[in-house]
């Protein structure tokens, strides 16, 4: 049930696709919240008092105050989408009336990304860019399914009459891809191939909502880093280190 | 609508494939009747069923009892059918936090467990070449994911994800880690984690899981899979 109330959203966060889906989507809304920054290059979020927020020790993750006072603690992009649209999207501005055609159809989306777009284009990057050797058919799996992927939601855009991936205004469903797909070439995939998904793309990178909450908690970078191929090597080299040390660590435990 | 009344819900699956029998484990335990069929690898990708769902994936659910109302994405399946037919709220909170929270645990499923343990089963068995750090990255990853289960389990102290209650969120887990775990990693011994074994166990001696996975051992034999 939307209620309107007072927001008390801290956002635990860092520069990745999936952590600037929340701050766009808070932008969007209009409503404030607080930014911690989480370092995942010296594993912030696999310390404890980060693991009581997000068990699974991944970003984003908010907490939030109910109207009853209570803490809530928030995991999983998707979900925190859906908690902040039930919450707080009283004008229906991201989101569509429980129950409708639309509401349904969000759903379906939302997981598409992150079940799929999200997780293939991770591992696509992972091959091409932090893999401790060049795995050829690894890079070309994920590559390939991630092309697939971006091939569908092409041909949904292109029957789009809003030029939304659903119903007739901006949604979660929206907001949850643009930072993967204004990636693409960092996975190896040109957008170019994909003209109604780059025609999304430029529409969406022209909202102020989108421009203000893709610099959070750093610039968002990445269209800027993908035209200078030396900056794109030392990028992936700084994180092909600590993924590797990170991956590492893991397995002891 | 009273569900004795209902017509069978259509749900597409693809053999033993782990994603449709989640929404099979929730129809069983709604009590909501269904109906089956099974899409060849070639018919994933083409007409008719690309039509109903533009990603060429199972599962997808066509309610008839809905003006046919069409959905694909298991998750995005079990969050309607939760949604239109839990009218008991059997698998579900209706209390905050606990309904934001356990949608955290669903998300963690879609995105988290089953694209994971779906890449390990694929470099273990599909794919022609052994690529051992392939194989070890998933490998790893799959551990990592039952361990964050055994350490939430263990720190809150409850049997299942959120609480005392089973809800759906539980249920969505079963299907990899009952049926695809022992497949994809023959040498892992689950008792390493205590809580989420014992969690494990008291969702499979459910008898909507029994039912369901009854029907996967025939789809199992059927397409003469590895793994018991």
């Amino acid at each position: 049930m939307a209620t309107a109330r007072t927001p008390d959203i801290t956002l635990y966060t860092a520069q990745t696709p999936n952590g600037i889906k929340i701050s766009i989507a808070l932008e969007e809304l209009g409503i404030p919240y607080k930014v911690h920054k989480i370092e995942i290059s010296k594993d912030v979020q696999k310390e404890p008092w980060f693991l009581e927020i997000n068990p699974n020790g991944r970003i984003p993750a908010i907490t939030d105050t109910f109207t009853d006072g209570q803490k809530i603690r928030l995991f999983e992009s998707g979900s925190i989408l859906e908690y902040l649209a039930e919450q707080y999207d009283t004008e229906y501005k991201i989101s569509y009336p429980r129950g409708t055609r639309e509401y349904y159809e969000t759903r379906n989306w939302l997981y598409f990304m992150n079940a799929g777009v999200g997780p293939m284009q991770g591992q696509a990057n992972h091959f091409n860019r932090y893999a401790p050797e060049r795995i050829e058919y690894g890079v070309k799996r994920y590559t390939n399914e991630t092309r697939r992927l971006y091939g569908v939601l092409n041909k949904q855009l292109s029957t789009s009459t809003s030029g939304f991936i659903v119903g007739d205004h901006i949604s979660i469903v929206d907001i949850a891809h643009w930072g993967w797909i204004a990636s693409a070439g960092w996975a190896g995939v040109d957008i170019d191939e994909f003209p109604h998904l780059k025609a999304w793309e430029e529409r969406l990178a022209a909202r102020p909502g989108v421009e203000k909450g893709r610099h959070v908690p750093d610039r968002h970078t990445i269209k800027e880093t993908l035209k200078d191929k030396k900056l794109q090597e030392k990028i992936s080299n700084e994180a092909r280190t600590w993924v590797q040390r990170g991956m590492a660590e893991d397995a002891k435990k | 609508m009273a569900i004795s009344s209902l017509k069978p819900v259509k749900i597409y699956i693809h053999g033993p494939s782990p994603n449709p029998w989640k929404v099979i484990i929730i129809l069983e335990e709604l009590g909501i009747p269904w109906e089956s069929e099974s899409v060849p690898e070639t018919g994933l990708k083409t007409e008719p069923f690309i039509s109903l769902n533009p990603n060429g994936r199972t599962p997808a659910l066509i309610d008839p009892n809905n003006d046919g109302t069409t959905l694909w994405e298991s998750g995005a399946i079990i969050d309607y059918l939760i949604d239109v037919y839990d009218k008991d709220h059997t698998l579900q909170y209706t209390s905050f936090p606990e309904k934001h929270i356990t949608r955290c645990w669903e998300h963690f499923q879609m995105s988290g467990q089953g694209p994971y343990m779906g890449q390990k089963g694929f470099f273990m068995y599909f794919h022609p070449e052994k690529l051992p750090s392939a194989i070890e990255r998933y490998d790893k990853e799959t551990r990592r994911i039952i361990g964050v289960v055994d350490a939430h389990l263990s720190k809150q102290g409850t049997p299942y994800l959120v609480g005392d209650k089973v809800t759906y969120a539980d249920l969505m887990f079963v299907p990899y880690f009952k049926l695809f775990l022992p497949v994809i990693c023959p040498d892992l011994n689950t008792k390493e984690w205590p809580k989420f074994d014992a969690w494990q166990e008291k969702l499979v001696a459910r008898s909507s899981v029994q039912t369901v996975l009854a029907k996967i051992q025939v789809e199992k034999e059927k397409k003469k899979l590895p793994g018991k």
